[in-house]
């Protein structure tokens, strides 16, 4: 028989307690690298400029003010900016849906000519960067005489070709009994994919949405490229622009439009974040 | 009447993937294609464009400096991204896989930066990296030399580079967390019954389980990261000098800025080879792990 | 009102033909069960009636009508599949009315329907519930009701058991009859379970390899197969089948059939003398898997025999005998070869003196 030698129990405890101890330690502090930015970001941009360079700093404004917040709501109108956001999101969102379904639906439950090669295609385009076809689609805009207008950062991106990859794989595992059955209960197409397949590919139209909403949000290089002039730019093009707002850097007007942007994504993920991290995990392991 | 129906039915998947199939075709394969022909011409918006054959990848592999500091630098950044995001994101996961609360906190504390823009993230690390920004303020406090950061040409690539970090880790440790966890248990258990050890453990069992996912993860990255433009462009517009500039945003200078068209798309012709070279390992990589399952 | 005609119909997926040339009438009213091995294209029949997987070519008929170009939901049919294809994102009463709002019906009389289709297979109380909650059983009913609100001409049944444990199998099986008396529409059953098909049908139609083997009632089908195929599927333990000593014809008999002597009888056709290999008690019957005694090359497989004397041991020598009108005769192509006079001579004779 092999001879083991007993461990001191007494010792190993103490060792046990002490990395634990260590442990949550360097996790607080990981804690506090990861929301520190954030919270400076909130605290300063409720400072007046002068407080903002202030040395030493202060953690918490001594010197409370909403001035940055006025000031970018009142010199830069904010508010034109947000709503070009807002009707990006939406008609981006909303349109993207209308063309994934259907063709997400056809790839899944239909057998056609070309669908392999269409399927590859799509596969192709997946994987196609948006900073090497800007060029040509600023070009054909330009020459369309669309610059003037919102139509130049919607109708390139409603075309989600990860989105109908992911839509399919959830549709193919929907069992073909299901469709048969829907059919031989008079069914149509459009209640096929309504009352059967939609229902039960929820959380992955969740995920979709929720990423189309958060990239359409973000976005910053296809708005950047794709206008001639602010009437149509979103959010976050007008946050850059802060910058410039007075002279010098006023960091308080920038990190309150900051605030601005990141609101919704802040609230969104108070709520939903178990949903989020979840999905997100999901998907990146497939 | 009945044929009628038939032709309709046989017509209905097309109906339904037309608009996928328009879009594809004008907002990716015709500009993709458009741009590797313009390569071919000395074009700006004002001349009248004349065809001068590889001239224009001759100058910016051998005339224009500018580019290969771009392509450099991307290299750099691609290499240093990755590498960290993979090597913290292993150790994150290994760190926060007991499920408690101050785990799933910490988890979602690293998460978060992942889904907020990145422009938000870049002007806010911008203002911590300000020459008067908060980390010189803390260096000030103990007393050593403020850095320059994002201003000076030696740290400006590295700043851009530990912004990315940051923001990218709670991704990867997150994805990295789940493959952990998929590993069956009873191996650990297994291997702690024969008395392995921790280091033993995890380079025997953990590391071979995940490599096919680290290997799938490191292809990702690698074309991630030659897409970046928000947090150069905003954080240190390529400067000082070049010093931070990459690929994307010089081919963005070159088109948006100076309108020399012609060398952007060559520019941009370059990164769809490097690209289309890290597709085909990418598919390569997905065929293999289907065929590991 | 639901008399189902197959005429020249063929089905292909791709190259490989499942049915090819058949023809088949299908009885208004009767309980039909389609069974066979799988892979045998009776659920290509049934899917075919559906018209959810629509035949390559040939004339289907339901009612005397042609139906090819008319689509699932317009054919009269109701089918409950093998998995049931109940909707999980709808409730048991959203299942029962999926249908009946696409036909249009109006909310009063859907409600009255439901009820009714709900009050036959006891899911009264459970309409409201989603299909997870519902156990195995319980969502075989939702099927069922679910095509009886329909008020098929045609209801067809896809291997809707056998989802379900042993027991729950035997009773639903009943239920299934009852329904079928209090519906008298055209039942198409489809099995690869010749107990259920014994059990339930008025006719069997027993396929193999795309083609009809034999169309028959039950006890036609069990006392009167057409080929080998037939009796050795319809039957278990199947029949003893071996060939004759012409070496051009089989001979069989039933398990059932034998009876086992320790004095070698004299009344019987078939005589062998055996010994006992195994035995398996059944409870009312015994199985004994006999080895016969004989060097001849024909008669080296072993025999199964039921039986209701349970006294004989294993290694035991015995006698089996076999009464005339229980053997069947089969020629080389395997087919029934129904005069046996000169055959019983050719066989029993030269054996009986051993």
């Amino acid at each position: 028989m092999t001879q083991y030698k007993k461990p001191n129990v007494k010792v190993l405890k103490a060792k046990k307690m002490a990395s634990s101890f260590i442990s949550t330690i360097l996790k607080l502090g990981v804690c506090i690298m990861f929301a520190f930015p954030f919270f400076w970001m909130i605290s300063t941009s409720f400072k007046t400029y002068a407080e903002s360079l202030q040395f030493p700093p202060t953690l918490w404004p001594e010197d409370f003010t909403l001035q940055a917040y006025i000031t970018v709501f009142e010199k830069l109108e904010l508010g034109s900016y947000l709503m070009n956001s807002i009707i990006l999101v939406v008609a981006n969102t909303a349109l993207m849906v209308v063309i994934m379904v259907p063709a997400a639906y056809v790839f899944a439950k239909y057998e056609f000519k070309g669908k392999d090669f269409m399927f590859s295609i799509l596969m192709v385009a997946f994987m196609v960067p948006t900073c090497l076809t800007f060029i040509s689609i600023f070009r054909m805009f330009a020459h369309a005489n669309m610059l003037n207008s919102l139509w130049p950062q919607i109708l390139p991106c409603i075309c989600n070709a990860y989105g109908i990859f992911l839509l399919r794989q959830n549709f193919m595992q929907i069992p073909e009994e299901l469709i048969e059955s829907a059919r031989l209960d008079e069914a149509n197409e459009w209640q096929i994919i309504t009352k059967i397949m939609l229902p039960m590919a929820k959380s992955t139209m969740a995920t979709i949405i929720f990423l189309s909403v958060t990239g359409t949000w973000n976005s910053y290089f296809w708005p950047l490229v794709m206008t001639i002039s602010d009437e149509y730019r979103p959010l976050t093009i007008a946050i850059e622009k802060l910058k410039g707002l007075e002279s010098g850097l006023v960091w308080p007007n920038v990190m309150a439009g900051n605030l601005v942007l990141l609101l919704p994504v802040i609230v969104v993920f108070l709520f939903a974040s178990k949903k989020i991290i979840a999905s997100m995990a999901y998907r990146g392991v497939k | 009447m009945k044929k009628k129906v038939n032709i309709l039915r046989k017509l209905f998947p097309y109906v339904m993937v037309i608009p996928t199939m328009i879009l594809l075709a004008v907002f990716v394969f015709y500009p993709l294609v458009n741009m590797v022909y313009l390569s071919f011409f000395d074009y700006n918006l004002i001349k009248e464009k004349t065809f001068c054959g590889l001239d224009n990848y001759y100058r910016i592999f051998f005339i224009q400096t500018d580019f290969r500091d771009a392509f450099l630098n991307t290299l750099i950044y691609m290499a240093g991204t990755t590498f960290f995001l993979l090597f913290l994101g292993l150790v994150f996961a290994l760190w926060l896989q007991r499920d408690s609360k101050f785990n799933a906190i910490a988890q979602r504390l690293m998460f978060f930066p992942n889904i907020c823009a990145g422009l938000a993230i870049s002007l806010i690390f911008q203002w911590l990296m300000d020459d008067e920004g908060l980390f010189n303020m803390v260096l000030g406090f103990f007393d050593i030399a403020p850095l320059r950061w994002l201003n000076d040409s030696t740290t400006s690539l590295l700043s851009v580079m530990i912004v990315a970090i940051w923001k990218g880790i709670g991704y990867y440790a997150l994805i990295l967390l789940s493959s952990v966890k998929s590993i069956p248990t009873e191996l650990i258990e297994a291997a702690d019954l024969d008395d392995a050890g921790k280091i033993r453990t995890f380079f025997k069992i953990t590391l071979p389980m995940l490599s096919p996912q680290l290997f799938f993860l490191l292809i990702t990255l690698t074309i991630n990261s030659f897409k970046v433009f928000d947090s150069v462009r905003l954080m240190t517009g390529g400067g000082p000098g070049n010093s931070s500039d990459v690929l994307v945003y010089w081919i963005y200078r070159y088109s948006m800025e100076y309108n020399k068209y012609g060398l952007a798309c060559a520019g941009g012709t370059v990164l769809l080879v490097i690209l289309l070279i890290l597709t085909v390992v990418y598919f390569r990589v997905i065929g293999k792990k289907v065929h590991y399952q | 009102m639901g008399e189902i005609v197959f005429k020249n119909i063929c089905k292909s997926f791709g190259d490989t033909k499942v049915i090819e040339n058949l023809d088949l009438t299908i009885k208004d009213g009767e309980f039909t069960v389609l069974v066979g091995a799988s892979g045998c294209g009776k659920t290509t029949l049934l899917r075919m009636i559906a018209g959810i997987g629509p035949a390559t070519s040939g004339e289907l008929y339901i009612d005397g009508e042609e139906v090819t170009d008319i689509p699932p939901g317009k054919r009269g049919i109701a089918m409950v599949f093998q998995n049931y294809a109940i909707y999980p994102t709808m409730t048991v009463r959203g299942n029962i009315e999926f249908g009946l709002k696409n036909k249009k019906i109006p909310k009063s009389e859907r409600d009255r329907l439901i009820a009714d289709a709900a009050e036959v297979v006891g899911l009264t109380p459970y309409l409201n519930r989603m299909p997870s909650q519902l156990s195995g059983g319980q969502r075989q009913r939702v099927a069922l009701a679910r095509a009886m609100v329909k008020t098929p001409s045609v209801f067809l049944l896809d291997e809707p058991l056998s989802n379900l444990d042993a027991k729950l199998r035997v009773a639903m099986r009943t239920e299934l009859i009852e329904l079928h008396h209090r519906l008298k529409t055209t039942f198409v059953y489809v099995t690869h379970d010749q107990t259920e098909a014994m059990s339930m049908a008025d006719t069997i139609i027993l396929m193999d390899g795309g083609k009809i083997q034999q169309m028959a009632a039950p006890e036609v089908i069990y006392n009167d197969p057409n080929n080998i195929f037939t009796a050795q599927f319809i039957g278990t333990p199947p029949m003893n089948v071996h060939k004759m000593r012409d070496d051009v014809n089989y001979i069989g008999y039933r398990p059932e059939k034998i009876q086992i002597f320790r004095d070698k009888p004299t009344d019987c056709t078939y005589v062998r003398k055996v010994k006992v290999i195994t035995r398996e008690m059944l409870g009312s019957e015994t199985l004994y898997k006999l080895q016969i005694l004989s060097d001849a090359e024909n008669e080296k497989e072993p025999i199964m025999s039921k039986s209701l004397d349970m006294s004989f041991a294993v290694d035991e020598e015995v006698y089996i005998g076999v009464p005339k009108e229980d053997l069947y005769y089969f020629d080389a192509n395997k087919m029934r070869i129904r005069e046996t006079d000169m055959l019983e001579r050719l066989y029993c004779t030269t054996e009986g003196d051993k």
